[in-house]
Parts: structure tokens; C-alpha cells; sequence
């Protein structure tokens, strides 16, 4: 019984993470602009890694493999979102066009106190 | 009179001269290209045979393209799949293919004192081999550090190295708070990691070139995390080069060694340990130590000079 359950909780995070993980593929193909793709990337790598390996912990049997599958979710949590961050202030400080890819209306002063 | 090889030498003679000049339209405004190429379509349109000709020409060349790229696909996979399948079944009993692998398998163990296979294969019986490879990665160094290199003889002006160093300083990454605390954080994990597997080359998979690559990746994302000024403290061309060299000349030593008392049929004296110890498999492991070195000071040579011209503090 209690065997059963665990295979249906490994199996539904499963699910859930390989969800997360189609709509990042889908995101990163879609998308034009980069910080959109960037978004999409990094979900694949935060959260459907994230809910991969919780599933891979909760059907594994040896504490070392659990260990070292916590460890990978702690070392991709410091990793990917890091990359996000330096691709998006790269692209801040190089695209001269980045405020024509922004829907939201800007106000000139708020532009103004941000250069 | 100097011979053209002499004067090639001394650099009188640049050697592209002798190749013909590639085609002057590349370097054509784009709007001229734009301009010659409607002409041509212009001519071809008039005619209304040309016209069918030059259409049946690029459908066919098109299709002859597509039809040649699947075949010689299909081709390539059908080799490796014919490859494949003369290897044995995974977990099959007595599973060789051939004498050598079932010399390797049968006898590897207490031959090499490896529990590694392949490693007690790399470093053992094809040591020869390891060294030729850890040669192309000296070569490679050098040769970028010849290309590559910048001093008062590879540099146009000292404008263009103000100009380097200045924009290198604009675009730094270092400063960022997020980026240098993650590369603190990360970076002595890694360089750990790296001399785990260096040094677990003869018990578990890993070894040389992988341990040599983890560390190289981890001085790497220190030198873009931290700064190459903290580099410099620690790492300079000159000890890069006395480390590559001290292990290229001791593993080419340990191995001639090994292999002059081998040929002649004399006891080499170098112990064995006990199999699945940290110090066995005789030579296999300091051997594994001076690849991973060369591996790392390659691999952070490499990204040094690529961006910004020198490998360490002594180069300026």
C-alpha cells in the first residue's frame, strides 16, 4: 500500500515537472524577444528541475542518492537564476531599443531617472 | 640574396600573397550586392526560356541537395548502427569483442591495480597514447599564447591597449553583487569536486582530463565572478607555464621509465596498493594528477588569453 502511494506522488510531481518543462520549450521557441525567452528557460531549469528531483527523492531508496539529488537542486537554484540575471543586465546595458519591446507605458520622468 | 624561406622567416614576405585575392564583391556595400542581383534577375526575367531554364536549375539543384543530404545520413547511421551491433548485449556473460578487451577485462585488475578499467587502460596500457594527448594540449596552448599574446610586439599602439583595458573595465561583470557572492560560493565547491575526481581517477569514473576540465571551469567562473585582478595573485603566465612543463616532463619520465624496464624484462619497483585504496594502482594516479594539471592551465589559458590577452600578472 504504502508503496502505491509513493509511486503515485513520484508520478504526479513528475507530471507536474515535465509540465514545467514543455512550457519552457514552448517559451523558448515561441518568444522573439530575450528577456521573454530568458523567463521561459529559467522556469524549466527552477521549477521543473525542482519538481523532477523532489519525485526522484520521494521514489529513491538510498539516503546518499537523496543527498546528492538535494545537492543538484541547491547548485541549479544558485546557477540558472545567476544567468538570468547577468543575460538581463546585458541586455539592459547593450540593447539601445529595449523600451520598444516594453507594452506598458513609460513616463518620461521615470525614463529620465533611470538613465 | 636571402632565400624566400629566409625572408618568409624574417617577415618580409607575407605568405597570403602568393594565394589569389577572394572575390571583391563580399566586400561591396550590401545595397550595391542588392543591386547587381536584381540586375541579374532583371536579364533573367526578359527572356521568358532563360527564365525557365534558371527555374529548373534551382529546384533541381534543390532537390538533388536535399536528396544527397538524407541519403548521406542515412548512410552514416547505418554504419554506426552496423558498428554497433558487434558489441556485445549489456550484462552479457563473457562479454568481449575482441582478444584486447577480454585481455583488458580478464587481467586489467591485477595487472594496472586499477578498479577503473579504463582508466588502468589510458594510463596504463595506452599510456603512450595519454601522453600524445596531453602534448596537443601543450601545442594548443602555445600556439594561442604565439597568436594571441598581447605585448609590445603583437600590438598596434598603446592606444588600442588603453582602449582594450578601458572597455574591458566598462563592460566588467565583477562588480555585480549577486554574480561575485553565487562565484564565491561556488567556486571552492567546484575546485573541490575537480580534485575529487582527479584524484578518485583510479577507483571511480573520472580521472585526468575530466578533473583537469572541472577545475580549469572552476578558475574560470573565478576569473569572470572575482575579477582577473585576484587571479593574478595567485596564478602568472610563469608559474602556468612551470606547472604544464613539470607535469609533461614527469609523466614523460615515469612512463619511459616504466616502459625501458618493461621492454628488457625488469621488476619496475613501483608498488601496486591494495585495489580500491585511495594510493594503488601504481603510477596511475600521479599520472592522473599531471594530466589534470595540464588539462587546467590549458582550459583557463585559453579563456585568459582569449579575453584579454595574457594569462597571468607577469604578461603586462
Amino acid at each position: 500500500m504504502i508503496g502505491w502511494i509513493r509511486f503515485a506522488i513520484t508520478a504526479v510531481l513528475i507530471i507536474a515537472g515535465l509540465l514545467f518543462f514543455i512550457s519552457a520549450v514552448a517559451g523558448c521557441w515561441r518568444f522573439d524577444f530575450v528577456m521573454n525567452r530568458m523567463h521561459a528557460a529559467g522556469i524549466g531549469d527552477t521549477a521543473g528541475l525542482f519538481f523532477i528531483v523532489i519525485a526522484l527523492m520521494v521514489g529513491s531508496n538510498a539516503p546518499m542518492d537523496i543527498l546528492k539529488l538535494a545537492l543538484l537542486v541547491v547548485f541549479m537554484w544558485f546557477t540558472s537564476p545567476t544567468s538570468s540575471h547577468m543575460l538581463a543586465q546585458i541586455e539592459y546595458y547593450t540593447n539601445p531599443h529595449l523600451y520598444s519591446h516594453v507594452e506598458r507605458e513609460i513616463s518620461e520622468e521615470a525614463e529620465d531617472a533611470e538613465c | 640574396m636571402k632565400s624566400k624561406f629566409s625572408q618568409f622567416l624574417d617577415g618580409e614576405i607575407d605568405v597570403m600573397s602568393f594565394f589569389p585575392e577572394p572575390a571583391e564583391e563580399r566586400d561591396l556595400p550590401r545595397e550595391t550586392v542588392k543591386e547587381i542581383r536584381k540586375e541579374e534577375n532583371r536579364i533573367i526575367d526578359a527572356d521568358p526560356a532563360t527564365k525557365k531554364v534558371v527555374a529548373f536549375e534551382r529546384r533541381s539543384f534543390r532537390f538533388i541537395y536535399y536528396i544527397v543530404a538524407v541519403i548521406s545520413c542515412i548512410v552514416f547511421i547505418g554504419i554506426m548502427l552496423y558498428g554497433v551491433s558487434f558489441l556485445p548485449r549489456y550484462g552479457q556473460e563473457n562479454a568481449w569483442a575482441t582478444e584486447v578487451s577480454r585481455r583488458y577485462i580478464e587481467n586489467g585488475l591485477e595487472e594496472t591495480g586499477a578498479i577503473n578499467i579504463v582508466s588502468g587502460m589510458i594510463l596504463d596500457y595506452r599510456a603512450f597514447d595519454t601522453l600524445g594527448e596531453s602534448h596537443v594540449l601543450f601545442t594548443a596552448l602555445v600556439l594561442v599564447t604565439i597568436l594571441l599574446r598581447r605585448d609590445k610586439k603583437n600590438q598596434q599602439s598603446e592606444v588600442e591597449d588603453y582602449y582594450t583595458v578601458r572597455s574591458d573595465r566598462y563592460f566588467r561583470t565583477y562588480k555585480d553583487v549577486i554574480l561575485s557572492k553565487v562565484g564565491s560560493f561556488l567556486v571552492p565547491c567546484i575546485l573541490v569536486y575537480g580534485v575529487y575526481v582527479l584524484l578518485n581517477g583510479q577507483l571511480s569514473p573520472g580521472g585526468g582530463f575530466s578533473g583537469g576540465a572541472v577545475m580549469g571551469a572552476a578558475m574560470i567562473i573565478f576569473a569572470a565572478s572575482s575579477g582577473f585582478d585576484k587571479v593574478d595573485k595567485f596564478f602568472s603566465v610563469k608559474l602556468s607555464s612551470w606547472v604544464t612543463f613539470a607535469a609533461l616532463g614527469f609523466y614523460s619520465f615515469a612512463k619511459g621509465y616504466v616502459f625501458f624496464t618493461g621492454a628488457n624484462g625488469i621488476h619496475n619497483g613501483i608498488p601496486k596498493g591494495t585495489p580500491g585504496a585511495i594510493l594503488s594502482g601504481g603510477l596511475i594516479l600521479p599520472l592522473d594528477v599531471a594530466v589534470g594539471l595540464v588539462v587546467a592551465c590549458t582550459m583557463f589559458g585559453f579563456y585568459s588569453l582569449f579575453r584579454r590577452g595574457n594569462i597571468g600578472g607577469s604578461g603586462k
